[in-house]
């Protein structure tokens, strides 16, 4: 199937204590066009590396050490620093869980907008003001007239989102990489900006969604497709369907069942024993076997690969060898 | 635990409790006199608290729960109203009674980065309740700190560490222990969970129902999570703009909400099952700034079966089913 990004072998690696230590490992995955990709995991596994990899927009501190990025013909992870300015906004864009992360404080919102739109398409002001008013409506903004020459901070969190968004979205993007963008939102918030992204971008442009996030439940509600991560790598992939209806890698299965509902009694969650690896100290084999129930022997030394079964689905793991 | 309240009597009751913060304090708001602005952030809010069981405060940002749970604790002080605790206003306490009731009611905070000392070691966090309250000597403190740990799956080592030097899950460990230290009754819990990952918010939730059989706690949760909710309260209290908009047992509130509002805010969590789709249309607008509430219900506005006479009636919290409670025009008696 025809892919937009196209993640190869990636390998990225952070800086700390006098050498080089893997937050990413060969980590592959296409993005198609109209889908919505999740990227879950708990903190520290590595999907918000990814993100900024793709972007390249690591920290000084941190650098890609192998692997490749592709958007369609483009490889990411050689373009220079005026072919990546001039890529992101127009052709790649993001969003992050802080909506002040894309904003400027110092101008007015309408102005932002504008700019993005005279930087990448070349609009005449009027133009572009026509432009920016119409995408502040899009994304829900009551009063969009009257609210364009106001700045950030006279915004709700929920409001900077949409702004957000409607940069991000201003110039057609091909690829949105979304960062926990609705996490600091409540929910009646968040169900409304999700919604903006599927039908704005997914389901009107084709664009193609990376969307990064913990909340299973999100994932489950807006995603496709998704690639479950521990540890640097991903430990499965699949549709949302056959994720979350048969989860074989015993990770994700700890992990929905250690989810709160109401079938399970009080105090009967699924504990996961122990804890996430730091980076200085992830084990050799499945990275998950100190923590596994099914762990055996051959776990320890070797790391299994990602290998696809019968269904499509791709799980690694030697109990489905 | 049952949800049912078999006749008992509450624990710990609100009555009529508002909390109004001035918005301007300074000298001229003072000359100026009535008619200063204030939010609204607690409005008229009566709610009991059943011992042993857990009741959940749930709403959106602004919604006043969190200012809810200081007032149920004294943190702060009621524009009117009061806390009964075991019938006693505890606004009134003097003294000697105030600090009995401190050792009955703690507090466990969100952000357990944020809310322990990071000048303290662990051992000196938990055990500064004990020092407060110069329980036994200090040798039986040490030995009651080195419980506490172990109580809630630390290690007696771990009392040398600064908080830095820990996890999420092992801090918020921490609250709790230094939380249990007096031996209280009742625990308010201000999203507990919300800052850690879904593995050790399980571990957490495990913990906090192990203590709450063994010492028949009584939890009050704060929160917004309400997978959380679902799993782990009794009753369920959902506020909107300062008000609760209804009150009833978690599964009855679950299986059938009846104020438009509880509707919309669960017919807008994602839940982890692809086959059970969240209604995107429904949640309208954003709530409104408790500032300027509307008039007549808050949620009029955004709601989908608004009626022209909610803009003007302010509708009271009335008994729609037994222990369940909505303030909703749709369910008055013969208003409709």
């Amino acid at each position: 199937m025809m892919s937009l990004l196209s993640v190869r072998h990636l390998t990225t690696e952070f800086y700390s204590g006098g050498r080089w230590l893997e937050a990413v490992s060969d980590v592959s995955f296409d993005l198609r066009p109209g889908e919505i990709l999740g990227l879950v995991g708990e903190s520290g596994c590595g999907k918000s590396t990814i993100a900024y990899s793709v972007m390249r927009l690591l920290a000084r501190n941190a650098r890609i050490s192998a692997g490749e990025v592709w958007l369609e013909d483009v490889n990411l992870t050689e373009a220079s620093e005026d072919a990546l300015q001039d890529l992101r906004g127009r052709r790649l864009s993001m969003i992050f869980q802080d909506p002040m992360t894309a904003l400027d404080s110092l101008f007015t919102v309408g102005h932002q907008v504008v700019e993005t739109l005279q930087e990448h398409l070349e609009l005449e002001p009027p133009a572009a003001r026509e432009r920016a008013l119409a995408l502040l409506r899009q994304v829900g903004i009551p009063a969009a007239e009257e609210r364009f020459g106001a700045y950030p901070y006279q915004f709700s969190g929920g409001m900077s989102q949409r702004i957000a968004l409607a940069i991000a979205i201003s110039c057609h993007p091909q690829v949105l990489i979304a960062d926990e963008p609705t996490t600091a939102l409540d929910v009646t918030i968040q169900a409304q900006i999700l919604h903006l992204i599927r039908r704005l971008l997914v389901e009107e442009q084709g664009a193609g969604v990376l969307l990064i996030t913990h909340d299973l439940g999100v994932v489950a509600q807006v995603c496709d497709r998704v690639a479950v991560m521990y540890a640097g790598k991903i430990v499965e992939f699949g549709t949302v369907d056959s994720i979350f209806g048969e989860p074989l890698h015993p990770y994700t299965q700890a992990l929905l069942n250690s989810l709160p509902s109401q079938g399970i009694q009080r105090g009967a969650l699924e504990n996961i024993r122990g804890r996430v690896p730091s980076l200085d100290d992830r084990p050799a084999g499945c990275r998950f076997h100190p923590r596994c129930p099914h762990a055996a022997a051959i776990c320890r030394e070797e790391a299994p690969p990602l290998l696809q079964r019968a269904n499509g689905q791709e799980v690694a793991c030697v109990l489905y060898d | 635990m049952s949800s049912t309240t078999n006749g008992a009597q509450p624990l710990l009751r609100a009555v009529g409790l508002s909390k109004h913060f001035p918005l301007e304090s300074g000298l001229l708001a003072r000359l100026r006199g009535a008619g200063a602005r204030t939010i609204k952030a607690v409005e008229a809010v009566s709610l009991d608290v059943y011992a042993g069981q857990t009741l959940a405060i749930v709403g959106e940002s602004g919604s006043g729960k969190s200012t809810l749970g200081r007032l149920l604790l004294r943190l702060m002080q009621p524009t009117t109203g009061q806390v009964l605790y075991q019938g006693e206003n505890i606004f009134s306490m003097k003294r000697a009674r105030l600090r009995a009731f401190r050792r009955q009611a703690q507090i466990i905070l969100q952000d357990p980065y944020g809310s322990l000392n990071p000048r303290m070691r662990v051992g000196r966090i938990i055990r500064e309740p004990l020092d407060i309250y110069r329980e036994s000597t200090p040798a039986e403190r040490d030995k009651r700190v080195d419980e506490l740990l172990e109580r809630v799956g630390l290690n007696s080592a771990q009392a040398r560490a600064y908080p830095s030097e820990l996890s999420g899950g092992q801090r918020q460990r921490v609250g709790i222990a230094a939380a249990l230290a007096l031996s209280p009754q009742i625990i308010i819990a201000d999203e507990p969970t919300s800052s850690l990952d879904v593995s050790v918010q399980a571990q957490t939730l495990n913990l906090l129902a192990e203590l709450q059989q063994d010492f028949n706690l009584t939890y009050i949760f704060i929160t917004h999570d309400l997978g959380v909710v679902q799993h782990f309260s009794d009753r369920v209290a959902v506020m909107y703009l300062g008000k609760i908009v209804e009150e009833a047992p978690t599964d009855a509130l679950f299986a059938a909400p009846q104020h438009p509002y509880t509707q919309v805010l669960f017919s807008a969590i994602p839940l982890p099952d692809p086959s059970r789709r969240v209604n995107w249309d429904l949640p309208k607008g954003e709530p409104p700034s408790p500032l300027d509430p509307p008039s007549g219900c808050h949620f009029h506005p955004r709601c989908p079966k608004v009626m022209t006479e909610c803009s003007a009636i302010v509708p009271e919290l009335e008994e729609t089913a037994p222990g369940q409670r909505v303030a909703c025009l749709l369910y008055g008696d013969g208003e409709n």
